[in-house]
């Protein structure tokens, strides 16, 4: 059974089919944030072409929103981070990610799981985009600089709007 | 907040001007291989590339820098370089038996330093280049091993032994690794990995990949487009005897036995 949500931006409306199957943690994390509006009014906030595009953490001007608690990491489900499949951000420990998501804008199986290891873990794949690829190869081409003592954001905002379960 | 962008790869151009471009690996010279350094030494005189890269694991085992001591092979090792690069550009990456070969030391032999995978521009080709042991991702035991000695942490402590205990340290793991060869022939060492190999193509913009470490010379199709070329290694010293060349000219790539 999978979930899809739209998520409107200003940069166009994207599909994502969640997989509640192989990221149930991930996936209920996810729409826990999107049903309380957490996501409404959030910007991509790094953005790097050939590689992703991060998001769901800060609104405009780089105000970073409050999250729950951390969750557990999923990278070991099997699913690879492949090009516009929808994955878990974190810090450097494993089992950090709360809110922020990427969406790959590349094959990058160098993130994905190799072992229970610091180095090894990964990050956890989700989901999918499933319509509006171009949206987020839009996003991936826009202008960025440094801002608010962050690398590769965006110089005009791409918002997230809205996030809803379809 | 991660995750950490891909490390950006390091690009070669050549200059057009060039006519061609050797490339070697895996001649694992040592004191104990006379024949293989004379081959090597002679090689590096009678070349007419305008570049010759050596793709890793030139030396059997390099324990550090300061083993260039006077009358001490590495030391001689280190003059046949630097005459050798007097006389065209000379590129060197390391292998996973020549990854302590330092900058310093290269800097002083005046040879350019090639990190593992390199891309190389000619002739408007891209062609990427690198040893082939980070690509062998089948074996699991020695890619856990590469990742402990790749380390700053592993690579200072052991440089900061004593001269005579590295070299029992490197005599001892090489002993191990020799062992465990000879109880499994080299067709079935492990291979480099071909979706990761093409995976690093497919990044890099590039269609040619030229990589030694698994001494099993050929050039194959990995998929569709994407060829591989890979490196014989040298040993003039016990049979079969071999030493190869793969040369790369604005025509293409073939191959030059040194030893008829």
């Amino acid at each position: 059974m999978s979930k899809t949500i739209e998520m409107t931006t200003s940069a166009g409306t994207l599909r994502i089919e969640l997989d509640d199957v192989k990221a149930p943690a991930s996936v209920a994390n996810f729409l826990a944030y999107a049903a309380k509006g957490h996501y409404d009014n959030t910007v991509f906030h790094r953005v790097i072409k050939g590689f992703m595009v991060q998001g769901g953490g800060f609104e405009p001007g780089m105000k970073q929103k409050p999250t729950d608690a951390a969750i557990a990491n999923e990278a070991n489900n099997g699913l690879k981070n492949k090009h516009y499949t929808l994955a878990m951000a974190r810090t450097s420990s494993p089992h950090s990610a709360t809110a922020q998501f990427f969406i790959n804008t590349t094959d990058n199986g160098f993130l994905d799981f190799k072992s229970e290891s610091p180095q090894g873990w990964g990050y956890a794949v989700f989901g999918r985009v499933v319509a509006g690829t171009e949206v987020v190869d839009a996003i991936e081409n826009v202008r960025t600089g440094r801002k608010g003592g962050h690398d590769d954001v965006p110089l005009d905002d791409v918002l997230i709007q809205r996030v809803v379960v379809l | 907040m991660e995750p950490t962008a891909p490390p950006t790869l390091h690009e070669v151009d050549a200059p057009g001007e060039w006519q061609a471009i050797e490339f070697i690996s895996d001649l694992h010279l040592s004191e104990q291989q006379p024949r293989t350094l004379a081959a090597w030494t002679d090689y590096l005189a009678r070349s007419s590339a305008d570049a010759i890269y050596i793709l890793g694991d030139l030396f059997e085992v390099w324990i550090g820098d300061d083993a260039r001591g006077p009358g001490r092979f590495e030391q001689r090792a280190a003059q046949i370089l630097t005459a050798a690069a007097q006389r065209r550009t000379i590129g060197f990456m390391a292998g996973n038996r020549d990854f302590l070969l330092g900058a310093e030391m290269l800097e002083s032999c005046g040879v350019a330093r090639l990190p593992d995978p390199t891309l190389l521009s000619a002739w408007g080709r891209r062609v990427l280049l690198t040893h082939g042991d980070a690509l062998c991702l089948g074996d699991k035991p020695y890619q856990a091993f590469r990742r402990q000695v790749r380390s700053a942490a592993w690579r200072d402590d052991f440089l900061r032994q004593p001269l005579a205990a590295r070299e029992q340290l490197a005599r001892q793991m090489r002993d191990a690794s020799e062992a465990g060869k000879r109880q499994r022939p080299a067709a079935e060492w492990s291979d480099v990995d071909a979706p990761a190999a093409l995976a690093w193509l497919r990044a890099a913009g590039s269609q040619e990949l030229v990589h030694g470490h698994t001494h099993r010379p050929g050039s194959e199709l990995l998929a569709p487009g994407f060829t591989r070329h890979v490196l014989s290694d040298w040993d003039c010293d016990a049979p079969p005897v071999r030493a190869q060349v793969l040369r790369l000219t604005r025509s293409g790539f073939t191959r030059q036995d040194l030893v008829p």
